[in-house]
């Protein structure tokens, strides 16, 4: 018998990467807790270059005084995964589920979010598959469309995902993506004859597909979400 | 040698059900499907096993923990002397571009942890109740143990969870 599961859904536009962090931390707190059900962030981000856990900074290839000539920010976090970037037209999906209520482990998780992309992909004509082993993320041919990077702390999620509908592909020139060189990055615009709805609609072609594949049954909207405040109340 | 105990592992043969595209997992042989649980350890919630033995207690996480993270390719462990506290995290695991904390089912201070990890952290996945140990511990309540999972305990848990969906 499947037991009805809602997701809270913050559409939320541009917000800054720390912004979604302090954010993302809070929810985290109140999902553990149970104050709050399952809940994704759907947003993009100003020009942002971000490292993992691992503090793989030898794949940034421009001094980190550059980055702010080029108007954008790096920021070291705790997920898992290399270095990326995320800007404007990349869409964004920062899950804080618990993997434990719906008896996923990691690796079934990361799937389930490739899918989520290859399953928006394919609503464009765009034949995109899971990567390898060692290549997390989502492939059209040898060129990665979208990225995936996690954190999982006593079994709730946080980060997520970043598909590319039309980001600036020259900010990807100063980093080695994900580590993995020789490789390109590419976007639903370059893969695609089909003329793009606005990105609003994209971004809630995402969220539907995320919603179908992990089995949740309704979803509720929350049109731009403003940040908690400090003092830690949502409204 | 410690019995083991097989349980079944259904997350490995998950199926979407109520997505419209059937999603096909990577081929698993047969005997992946099961984790195994060893006797004479014991279990958190969280999938970490403590073995007791004297005065020490070494910790590392399950068959179950290491199958549902995939491979392991950065382990984050403390260093010796800093302390654990019972239920909250002193690393963390690395896999599949997911990091994922580890917690501690005892408190105390950690007396040793295991280096080899720096350079084969697949230690975890190949052995994970033997050379992919992560710390080592001198608990300071041993009172803690009693109230984690026995094997046959831990085993319907891992069973249940798998089924939660």
């Amino acid at each position: 018998m499947r037991v009805p599961r809602s997701l809270e859904v913050w559409k939320m536009g541009t917000v800054n990467y720390l912004d979604a962090l302090k954010l993302q931390d809070k929810l985290i707190s109140r999902r553990k807790t149970h104050k709050i059900s399952d809940t994704v962030l759907s947003l993009q981000h100003p020009p942002t270059y971000t490292l993992g856990k691992r503090r793989t900074d030898h794949n940034l290839l421009v001094p980190e005084s550059d980055l702010k000539t080029i108007g954008a920010e790096l920021h070291y976090t705790q997920r898992g995964g290399d270095i990326t970037f995320h800007g404007p037209h990349q869409a964004i999906l920062y899950p804080i589920i618990s993997l434990r209520d719906i008896g996923l482990g990691a690796r079934n998780y990361v799937e389930k979010l490739e899918l989520t992309m290859i399953e928006l992909a394919s609503l464009y004509g765009v034949k995109a598959r899971a990567g390898g082993v060692g290549e997390t993320g989502v492939w059209v041919g040898e060129r990665k469309i979208g990225a995936i990077g996690v954190r999982i702390s006593s079994g709730i999620t946080s980060h997520g995902l970043a598909f590319n509908i039309d980001p600036d592909l020259n900010y990807f020139k100063h980093i080695v993506p994900c580590g993995i060189a020789d490789k390109e990055v590419t976007s639903l615009r370059r893969e695609t004859d089909l003329v793009l709805p606005t990105e609003e609609v994209i971004h809630e072609q995402l969220i539907s597909c995320f919603a179908r594949l992990f089995c949740f049954s309704d979803l509720i909207w929350k049109e731009d979400a403003p940040i908690l405040p400090d003092n830690g109340e949502a409204e | 040698m410690a019995l083991r105990m097989w349980a079944s592992s259904t997350a490995n043969a998950l199926r979407v059900s109520c997505a419209s595209k059937a999603h096909v997992s990577p081929a698993f042989s047969l005997s992946r499907c099961f984790s195994s649980v060893l006797d004479g350890l014991k279990y958190a919630t969280s999938h970490e096993w403590v073995k007791h033995e004297g005065s020490v207690a070494t910790i590392g996480i399950t068959d179950h923990a290491q199958d549902h993270l995939g491979e392991v390719v950065f382990v984050e462990i403390p260093e010796p002397g800093g302390s654990v506290s019972k239920g909250n995290g002193f690393g963390a695991v690395e896999s599949v571009k997911a990091t994922s904390d580890v917690n501690s089912p005892i408190s105390g201070e950690v007396v040793e942890v295991n280096s080899k990890l720096s350079e084969a952290p697949g230690l975890i996945n190949s052995s994970p109740y033997e050379d992919g140990w992560m710390i080592k511990v001198k608990p300071s309540n041993p009172s803690e143990l009693e109230s984690l999972m026995g094997p046959k305990e831990y085993t319907k848990f891992c069973e249940e969870e798998d089924a939660a969906h």
